[in-house]
Formats: C-alpha cells, sequence, structure tokens
C-alpha cells in the first residue's frame, strides 16, 4: 500500500508541474506586455523597468518559470489587473462560493441520478427504461447558459417563484449581518443561526443548482444504470433470485451497494467539470463565485487571474482524482497492483 | 463501501479548512468593519441601490477623475455651482451668489458659510481657491475647463475672486460636471494623490466613501455625512450602493423585484417593459451625449484615410437608429442638438458603394486584400452591439473582417493609451458628453492632439486643427458667430477631411427605477448622475 | 464533455459487430443526417439565405415568428431560421475538424505509445495526464483569451484539451493488440515497426475510437458554443448559435425567440450526438 501510495502521489505531482508548465506557456503567449499593463499606459520609463523587475520579465524564460514556480509555492499567485488586489485572495473569496454551488448541484444530481438509474435498471429494455435514458441524454446534451436563461425567465422573472440573481439579498447585511469564518455563505449562516441569510442564500441557490445538475444527474443515471445491470448478471443476483427475492429486492438490497462503487468515484470526477460548467451558469446568475471572477477577467483581459482560475480548478481535479485513486486503493487491493 | 464515506468527509474537511484559512476570525460580511447594532436598522436608512454596466471607479483624485466614477463624484463632492437644465442657467450649490464685472473678465463669488469637507474642515475661499489650483497644476482630465482664469484670491473666507484673461461665463464653467470639485488639499500631509487612490474622499457633498471593492459586484458603497450643511432632516436616502450588473436583463429583472432602485440603462424592448410595469417608472430624456466611433489615424490599416472614410461610409447609421426603436437619434456632427456649433447638414448617411469604391483605390475591397480591422467597446450596452453587428455585415459585405471585443471600460481605455501603437485598436468606439453646456470638450479632450495619450483615441495630431481648437473659447466669448462658423468648420476638417470619427446617434436617456422614487428628474448636464440627496425614499 | 472514466470497453473490436441495428443508434443517426442536411443544404432551403451571411434589415428588428419568418427576426431584422441552419455548417464544422486533429493526434500518439511500451509510452502518458486534468472549456478559455477570437481560435483550443483521450483510449488497445500471436510473428519475419503499426496495430485500435468520437461529438458542440457565447468564439456576422444565444440574451424576457431556437439546435444537434453515441456503445458493449 506505501508503495502504491508513494507511486501514485508521485504521480499526481508530475502531473501538476505539468499543469504549472503549461498554464505558464499559455499565459506567455500573451500579446500584451504585463509589466505596461500593470504599471498602466501613463507610466514613466522607470516605472515600467521597475515592473519588469518585479516580474522578472528580463530573465530568462526557465528562470521566469522557477520564479514563477517559487512564487506560486510561497503563496504569491500573481495580482489581479482587474482588481488590483493579490489573485490568491480574489480566489479564496469566490471558490467558496463556487464550491456552495456545485455541491448543492452534486447533491441534487445524486438525489435524482441513482434513483433513475436504479429504475432504468429495473425497467431495463422497457418503456421506463428507455425515457429515462433518453432524458439523461438530453441532460447531458443541453446548452447550461441557455438552460439558465431559460429557468431564470420562466421561474424567476415570469413566475416569480425563486430570486433573479446574486447570491442572497445583500440588504440582509444590514438587518442580520453575516459572521464569516468558511466564506461558504450557506454554511456559514447555518453555523451561526443566521436564518435569514440561510433562507434567502437556499432560494438563491435552487435554480443555478438544477441548471448545473443537469450534467452529472445525467451521467449518473446512466451510470447508475449500467453498472446495476452489470451486477445483476451475476452470480450472486441469480443466487438471490433463486432465493425468492423480487426484481426490485436483487436491484436495491444486493446490486445496488456495489454498483454505488463507480457511481461516487464518477461523482468526484465530475466535479471540476461541474466547476467549470458553473462558470456560464454564474454569469446568467450573477453568482459570486469562480465562474463571475472569470468572466469579469476575460473582459479585462486580466491574465493573472485567469492563471490563477486554471491553476486552481486544474489543481482541483487532480486533487479529486487521486483521492478516488487512493481510496479505491484501499478498498480494492487488485487496484494498486495495476 | 465505508471508502465513499471517507471520501466525503475528507473533501469536507479539505473545502473548510481552505476556506477558514482565508478567512478566520468571523469577519462580517457587506458592512466594513462592524456592524452598530440600534444605530442603524430603523425604515429612515433606506439605501439606494444604482446599477450600471460597467465599473463604477477609474480614478478617485478631484482633480483628474474624468470618468464613469462621475456617478459617485457628484454625491460626494460640490462645485461652487449647479447647472439647472430647465432654466438653462447656473444656481447656487457651494457658492450662494456671485456677480460679475461688466466687462466679464472678474467674478466674486460668495461662499457658503457652515459647511465642512469630511475631514471635519471648513470649506473657506482659502480651500476653494487651493483646491481649483491645485486642479489646474495637475492639469489632467477637464482642468481645460479653468483656462480662462488668471488669478483666484481670496480676500475672506466667504469671498472668492478671479481674475480672467478674456471674458467667459465663470458660472456655467463652475458647474462642470469634471474638475470644478471643491475639496479639502490639506487631507493627507503625504501624496495626496495615493491617498486618494486608497478610496479615500475629502469633498463637502452630502455622502461620503463607506466600502469601495474593485471588481466586486456592489464596487462602491455611500453613506450619509452626518455633518452635511443641507441637514439630514426629513426622508432621505442614508445609503448609496452601486452595483455592477452588466446583463441588462438581469438588472431589469433585479429592478422589477424591487432589489435595486435605479436601472441606468435598459435596451429598448426592456424599456418598453418597464413602461407599462406598475412597480417602477421611468424617464426619457435628450441628451448631450454621442457614440464616436473613432478610427486609429496613426498606426494599423485606417492609417489611410480612404479606408477610414470607406468605414465611416459602411456605418449604417439610420438602420442603426431604426434598430434602437426609441434609445437614441440621429446625429448630425458632433455637436448634438442644443449646443452652439450644432448644424443640420452633417447628417451621415451609408453609402456602400462609395464605400466598396474607396476599398477598391486602396487595394482592398472584394476581389482585393481582406482587410482586418479591430474594434474595441463597451461591454453591456446593447446599443453598441447593435452598432458592431450592422457595421461587421456590412464590412463582411466588402470583405473587410472585423474582430470585436466587449471589454471593461479600464481595460479598453487602456488598450486605447497603450505606448506601444501597435497594441491599440483600429476602431475605438466610446460615449462622449460635454463637461458643461458648451461643445469645446468634444473639440479640446478628443481631438486636440495630447501627450501622453488621453481622450484622443483617434491619435489626431494636427497644428491647424489644435490652433483652431485653441481658439475657440475666447471666440465663444466674444463673438458667437464667427464661433459657429468656426465650430462648422472645424467638425467639417475633422469629420470629412481626416475622417477620425463617425458619430452613429445622439443618446436618450432612458432610466427606470423604483415606484418609491420621490422626486427624480434627469440632469442631463450630469450625464448618468442621480443626486440621490434630492430625492426621498418613498413606501 | 466526455464522461469521464467512461465504460467503454477496451477490446479490439471489428467495426462490422456494429453494423447489427439498434434503434437508439438509428433514432440518433436520423436525427444526426438531418442536422447534417441541413447544414449542406442550408444555402438552398433557408428562406433568406443572404440573412446567414452578412444581410440585415434593421427596419424588420424583432418581427415575432410568423408565416414570413416562422422562427421571428434578430435584432438586427435577419430571420432566425436561415441563421440557425446556417449556425449548422459553423457548427458541425467546427465539430468535424476537432474530432479529425484530435483524433488523428490523438491515435497516432496513442498508438506509438501501446506498441512501443517503455519510457515513450509512460512519457506520453504522462504528457496526456498534464492535458487532461484541464475540463476542456477551462484550457479552451484559457487558450482563446490569449488568441484573437475566432472559429480557428475555437477549433484549435478545443482540439488541444480533446486529444489526450483518444491517445489513452488507443494506447490501451494497442497495448492489447501489440501482444497478440500476429503482431509476434510479424516481428518475427522482420517487418519493421513502422510497417506493423500502421498495418497491424492502427486498424486494430480504430472501432473503440470511431465509436468514442461520435460520443463526443455532442462534447465539441456544447463546449463550441460556449466559446462563442462567452465572446471567445465565432464573432458577427458569421451564424452560430452559441454566438446567437449571447447576442439574444437581454431579449430573452421580451423576445423570446431570438435565444429559444438557437438553444434548441444545440440541444438538439448535441442530443443526435449522444443518441447516436450511446446506440454505438451499447451495441460494442454486447
Amino acid at each position: 500500500m506505501t508503495r502504491y501510495l508513494i507511486r501514485r502521489l508521485g504521480q499526481a505531482a508530475l502531473v501538476v508541474a505539468g499543469v504549472v508548465t503549461l498554464t505558464f506557456v499559455i499565459m506567455r503567449l500573451v500579446p500584451g506586455d504585463p509589466a505596461v499593463a500593470y504599471a498602466g499606459p501613463r507610466a514613466s520609463p522607470a516605472e515600467l523597468a521597475a515592473a519588469r523587475r518585479q516580474f522578472g520579465l528580463d530573465d530568462p524564460l526557465p528562470v521566469q518559470l522557477w520564479t514563477y514556480v517559487r512564487d506560486l509555492l510561497g503563496g504569491d499567485w500573481g495580482t489581479s489587473l482587474h482588481t488590483r488586489r493579490p489573485v490568491r485572495d480574489d480566489l479564496f473569496q469566490a471558490f467558496p462560493a463556487s464550491l456552495e454551488l456545485v455541491g448543492a448541484a452534486l447533491v441534487v444530481a445524486v438525489v435524482v441520478g441513482i434513483p433513475l438509474g436504479v429504475a432504468a435498471a429495473r425497467y431495463k429494455g422497457r418503456l421506463p427504461d428507455l425515457s429515462i435514458r433518453l432524458s439523461s441524454m438530453l441532460a447531458v446534451s443541453v446548452p447550461v447558459f441557455w438552460l439558465a436563461l431559460a429557468l431564470q425567465t420562466v421561474f424567476a422573472s415570469g413566475l416569480g417563484w425563486f430570486p433573479v440573481a446574486g447570491e442572497y439579498d445583500t440588504n440582509l447585511d444590514r438587518t442580520s449581518p453575516l459572521h464569516v469564518y468558511t466564506n461558504v455563505t450557506a454554511v456559514d449562516a447555518l453555523f451561526t443561526g443566521n436564518w435569514p441569510i440561510l433562507a434567502s442564500t437556499l432560494s438563491h441557490l435552487v435554480l443555478p443548482a438544477l441548471v448545473i445538475a443537469a450534467y452529472p444527474a445525467g451521467v449518473v443515471a446512466q451510470m447508475t444504470r449500467a453498472a446495476l445491470i452489470e451486477e445483476s448478471a451475476r452470480d450472486h443476483a441469480r443466487l438471490e433470485r433463486a432465493l425468492g427475492f423480487g426484481e426490485t429486492a436483487v436491484l436495491t438490497r444486493f446490486a445496488l451497494r456495489p454498483a454505488l462503487n463507480p457511481v461516487l468515484s464518477l461523482v468526484a470526477l465530475v466535479f471540476a467539470y461541474s466547476i467549470v460548467n458553473g462558470f456560464l451558469v454564474e454569469a446568467v446568475f450573477n453568482w459570486p463565485g469562480l465562474g463571475r471572477y472569470a468572466a469579469d477577467s476575460i473582459r479585462s483581459l486580466d491574465t493573472p487571474s485567469i492563471a490563477g482560475v486554471t491553476l486552481l480548478v486544474a489543481v482541483l481535479y487532480v486533487a479529486a482524482n487521486l483521492a478516488v485513486d487512493l481510496l479505491q486503493g484501499v478498498v480494492d487491493p487488485r487496484v494498486r497492483a495495476r | 463501501m465505508r471508502w465513499h464515506k471517507r471520501l466525503l468527509a475528507a473533501g469536507a474537511v479539505a473545502a473548510v479548512t481552505l476556506t477558514a484559512a482565508a478567512c478566520a476570525g468571523g469577519k462580517v460580511r457587506g458592512a466594513e468593519g462592524s456592524p452598530q447594532p440600534g444605530a442603524s436598522q430603523s425604515a429612515a436608512d433606506a439605501t439606494f441601490v444604482y446599477v450600471p454596466n460597467l465599473d463604477v471607479v477609474t480614478d478617485w483624485d478631484p482633480a483628474s477623475s474624468y470618468s464613469n466614477e462621475i456617478i459617485a463624484m457628484e454625491n460626494i463632492y460640490e462645485s461652487l455651482t449647479r447647472y439647472n437644465p430647465q432654466t438653462k442657467k447656473a444656481e447656487p450649490r457651494l457658492a450662494t451668489s456671485w456677480t460679475s464685472s461688466p466687462d466679464g473678465k472678474k467674478w466674486t463669488f460668495t461662499l457658503r458659510s457652515g459647511a465642512t469637507f469630511h475631514t471635519g474642515k471648513p470649506v473657506d475661499a482659502a480651500a476653494a481657491k487651493a483646491s481649483i489650483e491645485r486642479t489646474m497644476k495637475i492639469g489632467q482630465g477637464a482642468a481645460y475647463i479653468w483656462g480662462a482664469v488668471d488669478k483666484i484670491e481670496a480676500p475672506s473666507p466667504t469671498t472668492l475672486e478671479f481674475t480672467l484673461k478674456y471674458p467667459t461665463p465663470l458660472d456655467l464653467i463652475a458647474s462642470a460636471g469634471y474638475a470644478s470639485y471643491i475639496y479639502d488639499t490639506t487631507a493627507e500631509s503625504g501624496d495626496l494623490k495615493k491617498w486618494f487612490g486608497e478610496g479615500h474622499d475629502a469633498g463637502s457633498g452630502p455622502y461620503t466613501i463607506d466600502s469601495w471593492q474593485k471588481g466586486q459586484e456592489t464596487e462602491l458603497t455611500l453613506k450619509a455625512y452626518d455633518a452635511y450643511w443641507g441637514g439630514w432632516s426629513g426622508p432621505h436616502y442614508k445609503k448609496i450602493a452601486y452595483r455592477v450588473t452588466p446583463e441588462l436583463t438581469t438588472a431589469w429583472q433585479l429592478l422589477q423585484r424591487g432589489e435595486v432602485t435605479f436601472v441606468q440603462r435598459l435596451n429598448a424592448q426592456l424599456f418598453a417593459q418597464a413602461s407599462s410595469t406598475p412597480t417602477v417608472q421611468t424617464s426619457q430624456t435628450p441628451s448631450f451625449q454621442n457614440l464616436l466611433t473613432l478610427f486609429n489615424t496613426v498606426s494599423g490599416p485606417l492609417k489611410d484615410v480612404r479606408l477610414r472614410q470607406a468605414v465611416q461610409k459602411a456605418i449604417d447609421y439610420d438602420g442603426l437608429v431604426a434598430a434602437m426603436k426609441g434609445s437614441g437619434v440621429a446625429a448630425s456632427g458632433l455637436v448634438p442638438e442644443g449646443l452652439l456649433g450644432y448644424s443640420t447638414s452633417q447628417t451621415p448617411k451609408q453609402d456602400l458603394p462609395g464605400a466598396e469604391a474607396l476599398l477598391k483605390q486602396a487595394g482592398y475591397g472584394p476581389g482585393g486584400k481582406r482587410l482586418d480591422l479591430t474594434l474595441t467597446y463597451a461591454q453591456g450596452d446593447s446599443d453598441q452591439d447593435l452598432l458592431v453587428t450592422l457595421l461587421s455585415s456590412a464590412l463582411d459585405k466588402l470583405n473587410v473582417k472585423l474582430t470585436a471585443k466587449p471589454l471593461q471600460w479600464t481595460t479598453q481605455w487602456d488598450q486605447g493609451k497603450a505606448k506601444d501603437p501597435s497594441k491599440r485598436q483600429d476602431i475605438f468606439v466610446m460615449y462622449w458628453y460635454p463637461d458643461y453646456a458648451d461643445a469645446y470638450s468634444w473639440f479640446v479632450n478628443v481631438f486636440h492632439s495630447a501627450e501622453p495619450i488621453s481622450f484622443n483615441l483617434s491619435y489626431l495630431k494636427d497644428a491647424g486643427i489644435d490652433k483652431e481648437i485653441d481658439e475657440l473659447p475666447a471666440l465663444t466669448a466674444t463673438d458667437k458667430t464667427a464661433a459657429e462658423k468656426a465650430y462648422g468648420d472645424l467638425q467639417n476638417k475633422i469629420i470629412n477631411e481626416k475622417a477620425a470619427v463617425a458619430v452613429p446617434y445622439v443618446q436618450n436617456y432612458q432610466r427606470a427605477f423604483a415606484k418609491s422614487v420621490q422626486g427624480y428628474t434627469d440632469n442631463p448636464a450630469y450625464p448618468n448622475v442621480v443626486f440621490v440627496y434630492d430625492l426621498k425614499p418613498g413606501a | 464533455m466526455t464522461a469521464p472514466g467512461g465504460v467503454l470497453p477496451l477490446r479490439r473490436t471489428p467495426l462490422r459487430r456494429l453494423a447489427g441495428v439498434d434503434r437508439l443508434a438509428v433514432a440518433g443517426a436520423v436525427l444526426l443526417a438531418l442536422v447534417v442536411l441541413a447544414a449542406l443544404l442550408a444555402p438552398w432551403i433557408a428562406p433568406y439565405p443572404d440573412d446567414g451571411g452578412s444581410a440585415t434589415h434593421p427596419l424588420e428588428a424583432l418581427v415575432p415568428p410568423s408565416g414570413a419568418h416562422w422562427f421571428g427576426t434578430d435584432q438586427v431584422g435577419r430571420d432566425v431560421l436561415s441563421r440557425v441552419l446556417f449556425g449548422a455548417r459553423t457548427s458541425l464544422l467546427i465539430a468535424v475538424a476537432v474530432l479529425v486533429i484530435s483524433g488523428v493526434a490523438g491515435v497516432v500518439l496513442g498508438v506509438v505509445a501501446g506498441y512501443a511500451g517503455g519510457w515513450v509510452r509512460d512519457v506520453i502518458m504522462r504528457v496526456t495526464d498534464v492535458f487532461l486534468a484541464f475540463p476542456a472549456l477551462l484550457l479552451s478559455l484559457a487558450l482563446a483569451v490569449v488568441l484573437q477570437p475566432s472559429v480557428t481560435t475555437v477549433i484549435v483550443a478545443i482540439a488541444v484539451t480533446w486529444w489526450p483521450w483518444y491517445a489513452r483510449l488507443t494506447a490501451s488497445v494497442a497495448a492489447s493488440v501489440a501482444t497478440r500471436g500476429f503482431v509476434d510473428s510479424a516481428r518475427c519475419l522482420g517487418v519493421p515497426a513502422p510497417v506493423i503499426v500502421f498495418r497491424h496495430v492502427l486498424p486494430n485500435s480504430l472501432t473503440p475510437v470511431l465509436v468514442q468520437l461520435s460520443l463526443d461529438g455532442g462534447g465539441v458542440i456544447l463546449t463550441a458554443a460556449a466559446l462563442s457565447y462567452l465572446g471567445l468564439g465565432a464573432h458577427e456576422p458569421t451564424s452560430e448559435w452559441g454566438l446567437m444565444v449571447q447576442q439574444g440574451q437581454s431579449l430573452f424576457t421580451t423576445d423570446w425567440w431570438v435565444v429559444t431556437f438557437p438553444g434548441l439546435a444545440i440541444l438538439l444537434t448535441a442530443f443526435a450526438f449522444n443518441v447516436l453515441g450511446e446506440g454505438l456503445r451499447a451495441r460494442l458493449a454486447r
């Protein structure tokens, strides 16, 4: 196990190194001069030279890469050209909001996707199966930004059931101020007993979370169905049927638990995808997360911020992958041999 | 099966520690600093939430500020006078009365007593003199408005005397939206400009900066200045929040649901919907604000005047105004109707065959080389979107590829000001409005040569044109007919001969705001500004 | 986007095994054929072919759906139906270009990795790991910011993130093929390595890749539309569905048709790809 752990950690470190290098290379493709962008167009030649020195732009590229890595490790992720604040601080502020949104979406996806997958497997080849398969394919085919607009127009603007945009009603900041510990608003509100903000946040969460949940719900339903069908064809299922268990019981009592293994590792992997998919949704619902931050950065040609967002999500993805593999290694020794 | 539970637990722990590390200690969100229990929860503390589509603040220094922040600055700072668009006259603000000598070269302003800066110091003549002199010395933004001033004196704390080089309506100039602010120049002993830049203010207006976080949705909040000379008795908004919302539909829906108070601009369709919605009010006012399409006269393909003229002719002016469905009117030249220098004979028309002929001459056009042009414009402005769609379609027929990028204003402006000419755009789209009711500002700021580049984003550098522009103020003061002729001549040179600019339309200000707001009138002399102190929050 | 950890069986399958009829696959194929036909015939079947290009009619802006304009007109008076039909060309062009580029690059690298094994395989696989760490939209986004927005940028940006999937898939298939008897015999007979790779290993690795390609068509279409929606892809006056949604976004509450139809077109096309891919996969798994 230790050897597997070391090997897998080494691989992950290698990938992270590659991710950092690739981000660095992309950001160096920028046609503009970061020193000019930072110092401003009115900067004197001396100020410009100082900015160049500060960014180390006079050094050879490998040295610049090394400086970049050193700064990243030291917690310096650069300064945003738009907000003029350290990118790391911006990310720390924006990421929890994204986490909140995607977390809620994944809960919805699991709660909706798994029962649908079970139902499809139970009625394999019949009408419920076909309709569930088709709707899950529909769910993974829908352009999220369009779905977001449609739900916003119908359920927020038209019917008025849910708020239009934002994370919670900011007027509440005055009537019941929120004490921030984790920056995840719903969690903070829950733990500090701030019910008005909690209620407001939850109602603001519904629509964007549903939109983001579409894709993971679709793949979870498909995966659950496939895994269950595979599992229910095994010998133990035949035995259970022979013992008189009905088809539903075979699926839910015996086949579901082992089938959930791949499904849940899928959820962990879909997480990073959903964060990025969420970018499009956050822009529509003005959700103060990474996506809106990225959209603002695009319109400000703010490369340090884009690089920061890219790195953060990529590292998150590597971490999710690693966690899944390690835990599978713990559960299933065969994995370690691979 | 245990492993996935552990996975989730591990994930949750990791997430919590990650975020907790960022912000330990339980800071209070929204209100900067600590909440004031008891003091602030009453209904009288209504907040006025203003929705712009672009970032608010580019420059906090009242001397050089010359951009979108006017919507905040006019609530923080005050000038000697304020322009009333109904009477077309200046009205008292920090000055209560003023007189001018018969030859118009000596002006005496009597200042209000009892007014104080947010720093606590009294607003007196010496302070006013110091702030105008600092603004003139820095010489950026709209500082040119004081160009006629020879000498300022402060014989008593309430008397401010100006001696001018040539006669000019100084009471109007003192009402300008920019560079006319009176502020405390002693607010910081060190670098005052840097101090302003950190988000401090030294004005005398009804509101003062509460919090400022660039790039946040609610970028800026202002709070009441308790010692404001006008007092706070009666109903007033005690706070102003500026909530940047680039997406119009979102802005409209927020207003509809009562989450915001005032939306600067919608599109024509949403404005029509707003007009028929009982919970909101609308206001439509003709403005002095027109759209400028500035062509890069110095570098890139548009250095060739024939290509600039071709692009001018490719714009579907009539179609654009039709598609805007009432949010703008056709322009005639650089000067909008209602100002000295306006002429009806400069109405532009689309002329595709003419454009094609010009392109052909330069070796481009259908069958020739492909011309690639870049254009930058403001995010979240549906009228500029329309212009871009129509222009890129028309140019496409002429074998010209237009790459248009919607940007944040600061980004667009910085790119336009880039030191390296090759990094600048070919076409720069922006709005312009006068600093006071006079057309001079279009010419001196946008078409007079200037180094470093500020708003002369067509990079025009023509000694003859510069000279004519420099003569405008004195001419306006002495000989209106000659001034009118000079304006006509300059517009002909800039638009037709140099083809430095095209003017697609003049905006109609279309505001939508909550029914509860009482007393709003649009003052087009202060573009997009809401003087929040003058409003009453209703039920 | 490709479902990570897809359940595609990694074994050699001759293409003819797919020939059997699967209803889903047929349905997907029919849908897709309709979209392809719309794209190919757009200039002839569009009611106002010029509107798919650079024509504008601002005086007829925002006309609701009617007999003359089945899908209504947009903010500058162009027929939305015509633009949706022409938009199929842009979307399919992007999809085909991305799949061909990333498919070829991925398969070549994958076959080399799978056949050669050893350090070559390790290097290639570690590189794919790095690229796979970026969700497709994320890396495309970063690339599209630093490149000028255009259809070509979209193709390059997506292809860069897409090839590793095929490289990995091909590598594992190729590795299993490479250990088979006929490859060994060829090697013993002195057939040069490149010939073995391209004559024997490559053809046998193609089927799963082809199925994966058809599954991924939908993902590419969605990613391309998303990039254009963010203003990083196609620009006016190109007919592109994502761009149409973005341009009409602020009209959704007042003039619903401008946004609704291009959005449905994206949905339908991505759905067609997914149904076809699913059908093929189910067939293959059997």
